[in-house]
């Protein structure tokens, strides 16, 4: 393992990936968060990050929940358990699933190599992969259909079998949409890690 | 011509003649000159007849003259000689010719601007001439004029003349005039100096007059000054006299307060001799006044007391109303009771009295209890029962459902299967088809059989020679009905030919039979394959049957994966999870919350809402009596503004008169306002109520005078005080010295000496 940290100085661990995944997706749910106009505009303040200004949640419950399920789902990452992350958005009234953004995770490389797998893709490749999708993201509003009605969202994490739950973390049901349409946005991999983000909704027509 | 020879012989004569004295030769040749001079133009003929006439000179010469030889040669040579000389005067003469051809041209020149010299001349003579005359003729003129001149001069001078001693005489008329006014002159000038002396004279007299009029008008001055200031004096004296007056009233004033505070001591003195009394009365007004003060101590709190009742009667009268209300309500509750209780009787069919009654009817409303209570209890297990029986109909009409599906679903199936045994038959068909097929494959290779092996089969071969017969025989029959068509042979041989035909039919008929016969003989023979057939196809339908139902679980499990690939459809392996604490959750927590919440509020409000129409007010009481507290304090508040204000306002009268009276006193007019920009001024010592003066204030902040009664009557003080001098101080002074002069004329009877108060 010391070896191959000196033969790649800018490796990036599968911790590292996983920290990337997260990071990733919390700026991406941020600003899913925004762009679909859940909570109220002001509670949001802009960030730099991938070049690009996105806006933050300032509400510390959301912020709370985002932490924690991040922190969680990176030990899974880690633990190669997690095949699919799925951000719910739910009308509250009637408990129907209005969008689903799928963030579809695929192990790539060598797994076996187990915790010592690196990759050297270059972070500047990788974080400017992620402002593609992160653009996409922003602009996704131009087709989605306007959410006129009280929703909230929900953070579902896609596990095998075999995961072990800890405290205040339960089964969820899988979030079906009935007539749907889905876009798929661009994908950027980690060489260990390969993300696929994927927008389903419900089309009004 | 003869003239020219005449002249040339005289020439040659002279020749001769002048041959002898050479001397006079040169005077002669001044002749031609003179004569070219008078005769110019025949100078040319002259000058060549001599060459010419030479020879006839000498022929004549010759002849005429003969003399000795010695004068002969002495007369030759002479005459060589004077040839010569001839020849050389011939010469000179023609060189003089010359020249003198040269003189004449010169002198013809000359004479040509002579000529013209003399024409210029002539002509400038004439010129000369003409202006000699025309010069002449000015000359003439001017002597003309010159005379007309000199004539004007002459009678010019004749009438200067004239005149000169008209003015001469004039002059001296004019001296001997003005000698003789020189001579008046002097006359008037003594008249005027006398004049002068006398107007002089007068001047000073009036001069002295002046003086003396100077002084008595220094006089008069000076008695003016006396009387302005005896003027002034009076006029002082007359503000003393006023002064006094007021001091005399104002001492009348305090003589009247004198006599008052005289009284007054009197008064004073008298309660000093009663002061034991007083003192002792003084005692028991104490005593009284804390007397009163307890009552006033009771008085306030029987106020209180009283407010209290007030606040109670208040609800009393509310109760009262209540009151009301509840007797009417008693009564018509007596009368309801009253009809209950003759329903009661009724009931009961009793005329027992009332206390009986109750109890009679409280048995029979028990036992009418019982019975509805066994009733009910009846009622309840029907209405079970009924549940039961509903849910069992409910089930059964599920069943019935189930059924009915069931069914629908074996009608499919069954149609499902009639289609199939369509299908089925059809194929039974295709297959029976085939089978011909195959028979009559195998018919052919039983022929094939049979005429391999013609004896080996028996039936069969017998059958082929029946059908090859039967064959041959209808052959026949065409061919015999083919003649009978065509020909006729005859009657008999058509009879023949039908009991033929009818043999032939027979034998047909016996070999159909024979035929069927073998047919039948065959399918029995067939049999056996044919069931073997049926069950290779009842096979292959079962194998079908599997086959389709294999298929439709594949389809099944396809439209399952279908379904789980559609985009909506989220497709799970392995496990979903969450964490519990999410925002949907949390808000869908807030909605239960508020929900709750929002259900406790509708209950409450309901509960108001009930309490409100069944008219308990607890809740209204309390509020009013916070309401009543608050307005209590605020009609305090504005109590004590009002006594403040009215506090205010009094003083503010109270200076206001104040005021208004100084002024008076000071300016001696009272001023009202009537209306907005309306004042009325009222003099002290005005005669009448009604000589009022009205002002207005105009916009530009100035007073106007209004024309009424009193101010018509000043058109004086008016032009005066107001139009000339513009001033209302003055005017309104001037009316009030107007007046008062007035008043005092008529009060001349003023009081002075009046007694002066203790």
């Amino acid at each position: 393992m010391t070896a191959i940290e000196q033969k790649n100085k800018s490796a990036i661990t599968l911790r590292g990936s996983s920290e990337i995944i997260c990071e990733y997706l919390d700026y991406g749910i941020n600003s899913i968060l925004y762009q679909r106009g859940l909570y109220p505009p002001e509670t949001f303040k802009t960030a730099e990050n991938y070049g690009l200004t996105i806006l933050m949640s300032q509400d510390n419950k959301i912020q709370e929940f985002l932490s924690t399920t991040l922190n969680q789902l990176k030990e899974w990452l880690v633990q190669r358990i997690v095949n699919k992350v799925a951000l719910v958005i739910t009308n509250v009234k009637t408990l129907e699933v209005m969008e689903r953004w799928d963030f579809n995770v695929q192990y790539e490389g060598n797994i076996n190599q187990g915790n010592d797998q690196v990759s050297d893709k270059p972070l500047k490749q990788i974080r400017n992969e992620i402002r593609d999708v992160m653009k996409q993201i922003a602009s996704s509003v131009a087709y989605l259909p306007l959410l006129d009605c009280l929703c909230s969202f929900d953070i579902q994490i896609y596990t095998k079998s075999d995961v072990v739950l800890p405290n205040e973390w339960a089964d969820a049901e899988p979030a079906n949409i009935k007539n749907a349409q889905s876009v798929k946005m661009r994908s950027f991999s980690t060489n260990i890690h390969k993300m696929e983000t994927v927008v389903t909704y419900k089309n009004d027509d | 011509m003869s003239t020219k020879e005449q002249s040339v012989n005289d020439t040659i004569i002279n020749m001769i003649t002048n041959l002898k004295p050479r001397s006079m030769k040169l005077p002669e040749y001044s002749t031609p000159i003179k004569r070219s001079l008078s005769s110019g133009s025949n100078t040319s003929n002259d000058e060549t007849q001599p060459f010419s006439k030479k020879p006839r000179h000498e022929s004549i010469l010759d002849v005429s003259y003969v003399g000795s030889p010695r004068e002969i040669r002495r007369l030759r040579a002479d005459l060589l000689s004077t040839r010569n000389t001839i020849l050389n005067l011939q010469n000179q003469i023609q060189h003089m010719h010359g020249v003198r051809k040269e003189m004449q041209i010169m002198f013809d020149n000359e004479i040509g601007t002579l000529r013209s010299q003399c024409e210029r001349d002539s002509k400038s003579i004439e010129e000369l001439e003409s202006q000699l005359q025309t010069i002449r003729k000015r000359e003439i003129e001017l002597k003309e004029q010159l005379s007309q001149e000199t004539n004007k001069y002459d009678t010019l001078k004749i009438d200067c003349d004239a005149k000169i001693e008209m003015l001469e005489k004039k002059f001296s008329e004019l001296s001997t005039q003005l000698k003789l006014q020189e001579n008046e002159e002097n006359g008037d000038f003594n008249k005027m100096k006398q004049r002068i002396n006398e107007l002089e004279m007068l001047y000073n007299a009036a001069q002295e007059e002046a003086e003396a009029y100077k002084k008595l008008t220094e006089e008069l001055n000076s008695r003016l000054a006396e009387c302005t200031q005896l003027k002034q004096d009076l006029e002082l004296k007359d503000q003393l006299i006023q002064k006094t007056r007021l001091e005399i009233k104002s001492l009348d004033y305090i003589k009247e307060t004198y006599t008052e505070i005289q009284s007054q001591a009197k008064t004073q003195h008298h309660k000093l001799s009663t002061y034991n009394d007083l003192e002792k009365e003084n005692k028991k007004l104490k005593e009284e006044a804390k007397h009163l003060r307890d009552e006033i101590h009771n008085k306030l709190l029987l106020e209180e007391e009283v407010h209290d009742l007030k606040g109670r009667l208040v609800n009393y009268k509310e109760h009262e109303k209540k009151l009301a209300t509840l007797q009417i309500t008693k009564a018509q509750n007596d009368m309801y009771l009253e009809e209950w209780r003759a329903v009661a009787r009724n009931i009961c069919e009793t005329t027992a009295p009332d206390m009986t009654l109750q109890k009679m009817l409280r048995s029979l409303v028990e036992r009418l209890q019982q019975q509805e209570i066994t009733l009910t209890s009846e009622k309840i297990q029907l209405e079970s029962q009924l549940k039961t029986a509903q849910h069992d109909g409910k089930i059964a009409k599920a069943d019935a459902e189930k059924n009915q599906h069931l069914v629908t679903e074996l009608q499919n199936n069954i149609q499902q299967r009639q289609n199939l045994i369509h299908r089925m038959q059809k194929k039974l068909l295709l297959i029976s088809r085939e089978r011909d097929s195959y028979r009559k494959q195998l018919d052919s290779y039983e022929k094939d059989l049979t005429i391999c092996m013609a004896p080996s089969s028996t039936a069969q071969p017998g059958a082929n020679s029946y059908r090859k017969q039967l064959d041959s025989y209808e052959k026949d029959l065409t061919i015999c009905m083919a003649p009978s068509s065509t020909a006729q042979p005859g009657a008999n041989q058509l009879q023949t030919q039908k009991e033929r035909i009818d043999n032939l039919e027979k034998v047909i008929d016996g070999y159909r039979e024979m035929i069927a016969n073998n047919v039948m003989l065959l399918f029995t023979e067939v049999a056996p394959i044919r069931i073997e057939q049926v069950r290779r196809l009842e096979e292959d339908i079962n194998l079908l049957k599997n086959e389709n139902n294999m298929l439709r679980e594949r389809k099944d499990c396809l439209e399952i994966q279908l379904e789980e690939l559609l985009v909506g459809q989220d497709n799970v392996q392995g496990r979903v999870v969450h964490s519990a604490k999410n925002p949907l959750a949390d808000c869908l927590m807030q909605r239960e919350i508020e929900k709750e919440k929002l259900a406790e509020e509708v209950e409450r409000l309901k509960r108001k809402i009930r309490n409100l129409e069944e008219g308990l007010e607890s809740s209204k009481l309390n509020e009013s009596a916070i309401s009543s507290k608050e307005v209590l304090a605020l009609k305090e508040q504005i109590k004590a503004s009002d006594t403040q204000m009215q506090r205010l306002k009094e003083y503010f009268k109270s200076s206001m008169q104040e005021f208004r009276n100084v002024i008076y006193m000071l300016l001696g007019y009272k001023i009202d306002k009537t209306s907005s920009s309306h004042y009325k001024l009222t003099s002290m010592y005005a005669e009448r109520a009604e000589d009022q003066l009205c002002f207005q204030l105009n916009p530009d902040g100035a007073l106007n005078l209004l024309e009424n009664e009193f101010s018509a009557g000043l058109d004086e003080l008016v032009e005066l005080h107001l139009r000339h001098q513009k001033s209302i101080p003055v005017f309104l002074s001037a009316i009030t010295l107007d007046m008062f002069n007035n008043k005092t004329m008529t009060t001349k009877t003023f009081d002075v000496d009046e007694d002066e108060p203790l």
